[in-house]
């Protein structure tokens, strides 16, 4: 597969098939590198890492770990022929370029499909890749989405203004999931037909439809669905409520009656029974009647206890609920350490690896794995234009020389993060596992 | 397994006759919320999704909102929604008539009580995959999940919100189930291409907590331990740079982002076209740490902007600058979206129960006519078709 991409949403597509074994090219430009590799890392803001800078993001293995990097400036006419050839042997091309600018690049759909009819070509940009429709030329970040497509309208409480997805682009991992189930589809397609396909896959389009029955209801109703804070119509109570520390919470839910039943047994006569008449409480409606009442009741019982203990104790009597991870909790959350969910790799920067988060798809006989964190931009150039676009040697030194391709500086330079000492005690440090 | 029928895994001529790229695969869904968003597209891409219900129905025919003077089993929206293009069985748990079924089907989703597993596969070939809150294994494999609970144990719930109120989450959208569902039939993709290979399934374990996770990295464990930075909630704007995130306006609140260089000049040439001041054009706020350095001045001519206009006005004026704006969308603004209108975003549909109605169709675009849409299937309204079809 050969990815042209930028961000989130194709990069997280590409890192999925990585895991399951797709040989997975990104083309990178220095002209215009990826915004992950702009955004660096804090300590490497210094004159003498400048040049390895762009290797430095903390994000990057997050979005390319087992990816190869070939550098090629692809407005120059010979860097876009040899991306072309890269693109002949591939099964796959994902990009998500705005429509207008890889076109811009020679590398469009149209181009491309022509050129090689059995190309399964994907793009996912944020509205799509048809230029009558109305929003063709508009920009977004994907901080942008999320208010877009109306989950910003959906977050925070009924008497504040919308909290919004703020923290994390939730659309463009969504895309990303989209895609990659998008290009297993083409797949199959292919191996039964024989053909290519296109797929225009739109970000704004693809998030929007996870809102099937609130725009259903808008419609058929006129009802026009708000934040609710954390309640649902359909389990009550639900909540996030404080516990003993500073900023700690711990979710809740009660999805039925039995662990209504089990949460009144927890809480006991001192913080349900005084005040409220059970019966009246029996059911999911005279639950959602007195939830603001509940949230007392149940916030008194939190507040005593470290969200930990409150998690442990609601679970033991059969009720959901979770201690609210922050992502110093993350590291140590039991679940995912059993799943070995951060793992450290080695990489060209840092040979004695480099830390990232796993996959959540596990399959018992052909599990997926990354052997490599991302690489530097250009780390692969000259083998991956040999080996896969069949150029010469001599090629690829005047792709080289006319600094139109190019490989990663100062290859010498190696780097360790500031935690690396850390990561041996909690069990994280896997070096060329 | 003598009556199993599923399709020969190997065959590459499956379903030739058919334009649908998932045409003669056979799914078995147990009744659950964590894979029901994901099998509405397979089974609209050709697979025959059979969900096996209780006699009273999915969960998801319980869910509110229903169609106006409509109630469960027949008309929640969620399922109107989620059971598009599923075909609807009711037989006796774990009598012969749902063996058979299980025996005969290529993939089964199911969601079971934490703690427990599916049955393995019913024959060679088949994949199964199991949902659940926490995963398979663990300490805590046996606690109870929900849609709320899995953006807590993933890191979203605490950084989303704001600073001084608890933290939120999009349980109402049951956001958390539908990645989960994503991730449930990625995963059984792969698998069947393993299959194609080998004629061999197997066994996938896939949890709500993991996936989620798969959307933790803006504030993850690589990058907090990187730069030391506790990552905590910050209300609608992000503590990167401004502006980053949302603004008020006449008729609610816009979205920008401003990252690129480029973009920050054309805002700083509309905020000082609208409010007059020329120190925002200074070069020195081109770099986003300075804006971020002098947040409170950025934030304040901003929103003398955006207080001017409305949000559909400020969203066309600013992409004609070339300026990432956004509105906050309702559900109703997005039912009059002109892009989604434009684009056939939606499908027209009716069903006994809730009526015509238009719903969001073709999750993306190919070049072959993939896609094929039916209504929600009533309670059991397939159960003799599928198991004479099925069960020979």
């Amino acid at each position: 597969m050969v990815e042209l991409s930028i961000a989130i949403a194709a990069p997280s597509c590409g890192r999925m098939l990585a895991y399951f074994g797709a040989e997975v090219i990104r083309l990178e430009s220095q002209q215009h590198p990826d915004v992950v590799r702009l955004i660096g890392s804090a300590w490497a803001r210094t004159p003498e890492l400048a040049p390895v800078f762009t290797d430095t993001s903390p994000y990057l293995p997050e979005m390319n770990a087992n990816k190869r990097s070939v550098g090629l400036n692809l407005k120059a006419p010979a860097a876009l022929a040899a991306a072309k050839r890269l693109i002949a042997t591939a099964d796959i091309f994902l990009t998500n370029y705005s429509t207008p600018a890889v076109t811009d690049l020679g590398l469009g759909e149209a181009t491309l499909r022509a050129e090689f009819p059995g190309l399964i070509y994907v793009s996912l940009p944020a509205f799509g890749s048809d230029r009558a429709m109305p929003y063709y030329e508009y920009i977004s970040w994907g901080p942008n989405q999320a208010p877009l497509v109306g989950l910003d309208e959906l977050s925070g409480f009924p008497d504040q203004e919308p909290a919004g997805v703020a923290s994390f682009a939730a659309p463009d991992y969504f895309a990303g999931l989209h895609a990659f189930t998008a290009v297993l589809t083409a797949l199959e397609h292919r191996d039964r037909t024989g053909q290519g396909s296109a797929v225009d896959l739109s970000q704004f389009e693809v998030t929007v439809s996870a809102l099937g029955p609130l725009l259903l209801d808008q419609q058929l109703s006129g009802t026009v669905a708000t934040r609710s804070g954390n309640r649902v119509t359909w389990y009550a109570p639900q909540g996030v409520y404080p516990c003993r520390g500073e900023d700690r919470w711990v979710a809740i839910s009660v999805k039925d009656d039995a662990q209504w039943t089990a949460l009144v047994g927890l809480l006991g006569d001192a913080d349900l029974t005084g005040d409220f008449d059970l019966a009246d409480l029996a059911d999911l409606a005279g639950r959602h009647r007195h939830h603001d009442r509940l949230d007392e009741a149940i916030s008194a019982w939190t507040k005593g206890r470290s969200a930990e203990e409150a998690a442990a104790r609601l679970q033991h009597a059969g009720v959901a609920a979770y201690p609210t991870n922050d992502t110093e909790a993350m590291l140590v959350d039991p679940q995912l350490r059993e799943y070995g969910w951060y793992q450290t790799r080695p990489t060209l920067r840092f040979p004695q690896g480099d830390l990232f988060g796993g996959c959540a798809m596990h399959l018992s006989d052909t599990p997926g794995r990354w052997d490599r964190a991302a690489p530097s931009a250009g780390e692969h150039t000259i083998a991956a234009l040999s080996e896969r676009a069949g150029l010469t040697q001599t090629e690829i030194n005047a792709l080289l020389d006319a600094g139109v391709a190019f490989t990663p500086p100062t290859p010498e330079v190696v780097l360790k993060r500031p935690y690396d000492h850390v990561l041996g005690p909690l069990g994280l440090r896997k070096v060329g596992s | 397994m003598s009556d199993a029928a599923a399709s020969d895994p190997t065959a590459s001529d499956t379903g030739a006759a058919s334009s649908q790229p998932w045409s003669g695969l056979r799914i078995v869904e147990r009744s659950g919320l964590c894979s029901a968003y994901a099998t509405r597209q397979w089974a609209a891409l050709g697979a025959e999704v059979v969900v096996l219900e209780p006699p009273e129905g999915h969960p998801y025919r319980q869910l509110a909102p229903f169609a106006p003077g409509t109630s469960a089993p027949e008309g929640s929206l969620w399922w109107a929604f989620l059971g598009q293009n599923k075909r609807s069985v009711v037989v006796e748990a774990e009598g012969d008539d749902e063996r058979r079924l299980l025996a005969a089907a290529d993939v089964v989703l199911g969601e079971p009580p934490p703690g427990q597993t599916l049955a393995g596969p019913a024959h060679d070939a088949q994949v199964v995959v199991s949902i659940s809150p926490f995963g398979a294994r663990g300490p805590r494999a046996n606690w109870q999940g929900s849609d709320l609970v899995a953006w807590a144990s993933a890191g979203l719930t605490y950084v989303t919100g704001f600073p001084d109120r608890p933290p939120v989450s999009l349980a109402a959208v049951n956001f958390a189930a539908h990645v989960t569902a994503m991730h449930a039939m990625g995963a059984a993709m792969v698998a069947l291409r393993v299959r194609r290979r080998t004629g061999r399934g197997q066994n996938i374990d896939i949890s709500m907590q993991q996936a989620n996770a798969a959307l933790h990295p803006e504030v993850g464990v690589p990058l907090v331990l990187d730069d030391g930075v506790h990552r905590g909630r910050s209300g609608n704007r992000r503590a990167i740079s401004r502006p980053f995130g949302l603004y008020p306006c006449l008729d609610g609140f816009v979205s920008i982002v401003i990252v690129q260089p480029a973009h920050w000049a054309n805002m700083a040439g509309w905020i000082q076209e609208v409010t007059d001041m020329e120190a925002v054009t200074d070069p020195a706020f081109s770099d986003l740490a300075v804006r971020w350095e002098a947040a409170e001045f950025i934030d304040s001519l901003t929103e003398q902007l955006t207080l001017g206009a409305t949000k559909h006005d400020l969203f066309v004026e600013g992409q004609r600058r070339n300026i990432p704006v956004t509105p906050v969308n309702t559900v109703a603004d997005l039912a009059t979206d002109p892009h989604l209108e434009a684009a056939r975003f939606w499908q027209p549909g009716t069903h006994p129960v809730v009526g015509e109605h238009r719903f969001p169709g073709d999750l993306f675009r190919g070049d072959s006519s993939w896609w094929h849409w039916t209504r929600a299937p009533l309670l059991g309204e397939h159960t003799d078709d599928v198991l004479s079809r099925w069960i020979s």
